[in-house]
């Protein structure tokens, strides 16, 4: 069996090569993102089947947990790291044609960061390791979202850096009070404190409020995610694509794995329904109108966020294994679109929505792949976002609660929206701009590389694959399902 | 006036924290926000090493024998303190670094003109 | 079954990827797919085969089977889908993306025999969904106010899918399958209400494919706009699928019995859908009538018809059913035959403008043939297979004791030949424009399909037993009672249809009209050209006397007959425009303003708590 932490020290120690290796060439450096994430791939992947026997606690320093730093690779943690990997490796293999100019090294030494920072947030058991980890995945985005250098970039950047430490910094004085309650920052430790009496003193709310509040900003719920529609819009293709695919993502993980594990609280579950229906009818409604491509992308993040968090506050085996379908089919699908926009942009020289058109003619493989994405995040079979969807709507529905049926006709509501604003999309790529005679259109293709193409066509397969043969996936998310569950569990896991 | 006295280290936690967040949120000059995002962040190290402070303690080391381990101040805050400043200077670099790109491109640090981002 | 889903997804594949290859290659390819499939639904004529595709797809199998009522709509939907691709053929020739108008057609198709085969909710939504963006796509292809209506169709679809899946898992939230044959007749175990709402939740689904009024905005513009074999099956067939899903809620889950049983609830629910059946028929045939593109008529007239069905099929009688299924068919037919006819006009002339095309019925003369018999069947003149369905339809209504109804459907079928006359009179009669003098006749694959079709509308009406002892068949499988049925109609103590009867009858009348005509001798030949207005001269080109057909009636019920239901909608989808931009402005740009959106959060989290203790 593999060492878990190995998923952490190849793409650090890596990361810190890469600029080594430039000394040698930049050829061999471009490559290091491609392997350290490959790696990370099949590491995770393998380590899939033991870790559904039994979570692997991982002593770092020596020290049994409740001291020292651990790491607990639970079903959870594994599923989410081989997601990221996969995402990750789908989107340096995008880099190797896309980043060609400026710092390319630091490119990929940050970006070998980003994805270091959230493979451990989401494999920690130390909360404060947590915070560590969260800062490191948070400065490495604030400084790629700023790679290119642009006015937009900057600015952007600039705003999400200023949300982001206030978030983070709000975290901290969480753990900080969590701490100095406590005297402990293993999570597992922290929970078996905390007990189950299920309300929450004063001073704990707090905490958990500010956990909330700080690690929310990353997890982009309404009204804590103005920066994300900057971000995502202004970063390169690449980068937005792996904020949107994986950033959002830890970001989620982390509130949910305060509020379902650390603290144990259902009262908040019914907080986090409410946000995440705010969220997404917020996020489609201001993706509606818009006339900026990959701003629009990211509005609709912004909806997809809100759903997911709906989803995993239900607490339900069915509501979580949902969500967190829904966390793995957004993360292959909306990079994806990022992905297909990028070079849709940089083709056009626009983002306006109307320079679209007649792209379904000239880069037809790059805009099939964007209605493919589109199409599975509107949640129409046979792509992957059908059965999360499928899921979510069922689990609120099987709640047979008036409220939720309100809250479900709201979230269908937004569903209806997203649909109108991808479609709208899809017919200008395709059906707009002048008719041309067949025959002319040949000379007039202008593919996006093959270094380009490859991972949208593999995120392509995998959309499919899971779209009509998700089984063997669900199983896997309601494990993760039981351990969000059943907090006694993990901490019996953990402490032993 | 023994309150004050008793809790003066989260006091002044808690002001440094209050104050770089009222920077933060109503300065419109990019520098002094992130002068604001210095003491916030100065606020959260004080708070942290406030949690694990006793007055009158030692360093908790076992220099002679009839030290007790009661009086000792506990050393995890400080470790982690250790690191959320070495976290805070990676920020306030970063910062200043973007800081000075917007200037560049905007010609000015007023937060209130720099919104071409935006709905 | 797993053959005829297998070459009918593969199959679309396939053509796709052999067009890379050759155009030629694409063509044959589609015509062996969808021919294959003719002959394999045909096959499994009377069998009843089961299967399951997935063994567990989101906690639940995927199953298809085959039953009398889905071979019933599976083998109308195989053989219009095969003289679409035929008639695809000359259509389709030289304009862009041809390739993946052919994989779209053949996927669309796919889906909708994905559906009627399907045996549990689940598979049936998910073929549906694969039909309805297939289709979207489709009807988006010729661009231009294509897009409108493109949009238009998908977003009410969409609507209607929505709706259709919080209706399936609400039922699932109770009974815990998906499964048909489970669910059957066991929706009366849960209380009224709940099971009412499902219900009215999978039938507004259903109402919004099969345009039923209030929900209808989307085929007018749908239909007219997509390419014209599209339209065809658009119109035939997929907007049937609307029909054969309300016949699975109405027969098949709440029951025949409770269906039609006296209760409270379901009496106002039949009620309910009798009203807007009825309005389904009246208003639409009318707009038809104002219509001036030969599309719009068609679509308006798809409405219409619909109406009948839902109208046969709502009194859950075996006559209203056979009605219902029966004028399913027949509108199958002809109405895809109107299609293809007009689509082939479309095709040479390059307009659908009414008023100003005229006088092709020598230019065209195997299309107008087929046009007449379309329109006769549409109208429901005897010895077509309209005249057999509305026969029993209005039976229905009088037996059931109706005749307000009936009335009422009596009054749309005027509108029906009003627009019926309108049509063919418009395309095919009258002064022959200049600009249309060199008109071919369609191409041979064109003409192939809209004769086949035409034959098919007479010999139905001729030997209406054939599908009537069908129609039986599944009536009696759905536990209601069984007709006497022969080969040339029904009989029944109640008054018998024959239609020997009838063709003799006609044939003397036909006769004697013919000898008063020859006998009388009054009229003269002129040429088409000839455009004599009373001395006034008036130059060929810009003559086109059909313009304001029939105004006296405009005039009349012109005010009548607005599309409130459409620019309601509109006026919907622009309110949501309008605040979402609002809601847009949450984000001010400053960041400042941003700062404060998280403390306020944190605030009111914490405040919230130390006050109220909320959580």
């Amino acid at each position: 069996m593999v060492n878990p932490v190995l998923l952490l020290a190849v793409p650090l120690g890596l990361a810190f090569l890469t600029p080594l290796l430039a000394f040698i060439s930049d050829r061999i450096a471009r490559y290091v993102p491609v392997a350290g994430m490959l790696f990370n791939c099949v590491v995770s992947v393998s380590l899939i089947p033991s870790v559904l026997n039994r979570p692997i606690i991982v002593q770092t320093g020596g020290f049994a947990p409740p001291f020292g730093i651990n790491l607990v690779a639970g079903p959870l943690g594994i599923t989410l790291a081989a997601v990221i990997a996969l995402v990750g490796l789908a989107v340096s293999v995008y880099g190797l044609a896309y980043v060609k100019e400026g710092a390319t090294v630091k490119y990929h030494v940050l970006y070998l960061l980003l994805l270091t920072g959230a493979t451990g947030v989401v494999l920690t058991g130390d909360i404060f390791n947590l915070f560590v980890f969260y800062e490191i995945l948070c400065i490495s985005s604030y400084a790629l979202v700023a790679y290119s250098g642009d006015k937009n970039g900057v600015e952007a950047a600039v705003k999400y850096l200023i949300q982001g430490s206030i978030g983070s910094g709000l975290a901290l004085i969480g753990i900080a009070i969590l701490y100095g309650v406590f005297g402990t920052l293993n999570m597992a430790d922290i929970a078996r404190n905390i007990g189950s009496t299920g309300i929450l003193n004063t001073t704990l709310f707090i905490a958990l409020a500010f956990m909330v509040a700080g690690f929310g900003v990353e997890a982009a719920v309404f009204p804590l995610n103005a920066w994300l529609p900057d971000a995502h819009s202004s970063a390169p293709a690449p980068i937005s694509a792996i904020l949107s695919g994986i950033a959002i993502k830890v970001g989620i993980y982390v509130v949910v794995r305060i509020v379902f594990t650390v603290f144990g609280a259902p009262s908040m579950f019914m907080l986090l329904v409410v946000i995440g229906v705010v969220t997404l009818l917020i996020g489609e409604m201001s993706a509606f109108s818009q006339n900026n491509i990959k701003r629009m992308l990211a509005y609709s993040s912004v909806g997809q966020v809100g759903l997911i968090v709906f989803a995993l506050g239900m607490a339900t085996t069915g509501g979580i294994s949902g969500g967190l379908f829904q966390i793995i089919s957004h993360a292959l699908a909306k990079s994806l679109l990022f992905l297909a926009t990028g070079y849709m942009i940089y083709r056009s020289g626009s983002m306006e929505i109307s320079s679209l058109q007649g792209m379904g003619k000239r880069m037809p493989l790059t805009c099939c792949a964007f209605t493919i994405g589109a199409f599975s995040l509107v949640g129409l079979p046979p792509f992957a976002g059908f059965p999360g969807k499928f899921m979510i709507v069922r689990a609120a529905i099987a709640q047979q609660q008036h409220l939720f049926t309100f809250l479900i006709a709201l979230v269908l509501f937004g569903t209806i929206i997203e649909a109108c604003y991808f479609f709208r999309i899809v017919q200008a790529a395709y059906f707009t701009g002048p008719r041309e005679e067949p025959d002319a259109g040949k000379q007039r293709r202008e593919e996006a590389p093959l270094f380009a193409l490859a991972p949208m066509l593999g995120l392509l397969v995998f959309i499919i694959a899971l779209g009509v043969y998700p089984e063997p996936v669900i199983r896997l998310l309601d494990s993760c399902a039981a351990e969000l569950l059943n907090r006694f569990d993990y901490i019996k896991g953990v402490l032993g | 006036m023994s309150f004050l006295f008793e809790n003066s280290y989260y006091i002044a936690a808690v002001g440094l924290i209050l104050i770089g967040l009222y920077i933060m949120a109503a300065k419109k000059n990019l520098i002094k926000v992130i002068i604001g995002l210095s003491f916030f962040e100065t606020g959260i190290n004080v708070l942290l090493i406030a949690a694990g402070y006793i007055r009158g303690g030692s360093a908790p080391i076992f220099s002679h024998p009839d030290m007790q381990a009661g009086k000792m101040v506990d050393p995890t805050p400080q470790a982690l303190v250790l690191t959320a400043i070495v976290i805070g200077v990676a920020v306030l670099a970063l910062a200043l670094s973007l800081a000075v790109r917007l200037y560049e491109h905007h010609g000015t640090l007023n937060l209130r003109k720099i919104r071409e981002l935006k709905w | 079954m797993q053959i005829i889903l297998l070459t009918s997804f593969g199959g679309a594949f396939a053509t796709y990827l052999l067009a890379k290859i050759s155009s030629r290659l694409r063509d044959v390819c589609a015509v062996i797919v969808s021919g294959l499939l003719v002959v394999f639904v045909a096959l499994l004529y009377n069998k009843t085969p089961a299967a399951t595709l997935i063994p567990s797809f989101v906690g639940a199998p995927l199953t298809v089977r085959l039953n009398m009522l889905s071979w019933f709509f599976a083998i109308a939907i195989v053989v219009v889908g095969f003289l679409s691709i035929v008639f695809s053929f000359s259509y389709i020739k030289g304009k862009e993306r041809a390739d993946f108008y052919y994989l779209m057609m053949l996927l669309v198709n796919a889906g909708m025999i994905g559906i009627v085969l399907s045996a549990d909710l689940l598979t049936f939504y998910i073929f549906w969904e694969i039909m309805s963006w297939g289709a979207f796509l489709l009807i988006s292809y010729n661009r231009g106010p294509a897009l409108r209506a493109g949009m238009k169709y998908i977003v009410m679809s969409v609507i209607g899918s929505v709706v259709m899946l919080a209706g399936i898992l609400s039922l699932y939230a109770v009974y815990e399958t998906f499964v048909f044959s489970e669910l059957a007749g066991r929706i009366a175990s849960a209380s009224p209400a709940y099971s009412l709402a499902c219900a009215s939740m999978l039938c507004i689904a259903f109402a919004i494919k099969n345009a039923v009024v209030p929900l209808h905005t989307w085929l007018p513009d749908a239909h007219s706009e997509a390419p014209a074999p599209f339209s065809a099956v658009l119109s035939g067939i997929l907007i049937k699928m609307g029909t054969y899903g309300l016949i699975l809620v109405l027969y098949l889950f709440v029951g025949v019995k409770l269906f039609i049983s006296p209760t409270y609830v379901w009496r106002g629910f039949r009620f309910v859908l009798l009203v807007l059946a009825s309005i389904t028929i009246l208003v639409p045939s009318f707009i038809a009538v104002m219509q001036n593109d030969a599309k719009k008529v068609l679509a308006w007239s798809s409405i219409a018809q619909a109406g009948y069905i839902i109208l046969g099929i709502t009194f859950g009688t075996t006559l209203g059913f056979a009605a219902g299924m029966f004028h399913f068919l027949n509108h199958a037919t002809f109405k895809a035959l109107l299609f293809f006819g007009i689509g082939a006009v479309e095709y040479r002339t390059k307009t659908r403008d009414l008023n100003s095309l005229g006088g092709l019925l020598k230019r065209m003369p195997i299309t107008f043939i087929a046009v007449l018999v379309g329109t006769c069947g549409l109208i429901g003149i005897p010895l077509t297979n309209g005249f057999v369905s509305k026969w029993l339809l209005y039976k229905t209504l009088i037996l059931e004791g109706s005749p307000f109804l009936a009335f009422i459907a009596l009054i749309g079928t005027w509108g029906t030949i009003l627009y019926g006359y309108k049509l063919l009179h418009h395309v095919f009669l009258g002064q022959l424009p200049e600009k249309y003098k060199n008109v071919r006749k369609a191409p041979a694959s064109m003409q192939f399909v809209l004769i086949i079709l035409s034959l098919a509308v007479v010999v139905l009406g001729i030997l209406p037993g054939i599908p009537l002892k069908l129609i039986n068949t599944i009536a009696v499988s759905m536990g209601m009672d069984s007709m006497n049925i022969n080969i040339f109609g029904i009989a029944s103590e109640t008054g018998a249809l024959n239609t020997v009867n009838i063709l003799s009858v006609l044939a003397a009348a036909g006769i004697v009209v013919w000898i008063i005509l020859k006998a009388s001798k009054k009229s003269t030949r002129i040429s088409q050209e000839d455009n004599y207005a009373a001395g006034a001269a008036i130059p060929a080109e810009r003559y086109s006397y059909t313009v304001d057909f029939y105004n006296p009636l405009y005039r009349m019920i012109r005010r009548y007959l607005r599309d409130i239901f459409d620019e309601f909608y509109y006026w919907i989808a622009g309110r949501v425009q309008a605040f979402s931009d609002m809601v847009r402005r949450l984000y001010v740009g400053d960041v400042g303003c941003y700062a404060m959106y998280i403390l306020l959060f944190l605030s009111a989290l914490i405040l919230s708590q130390v006050w109220w203790r909320v959580w």
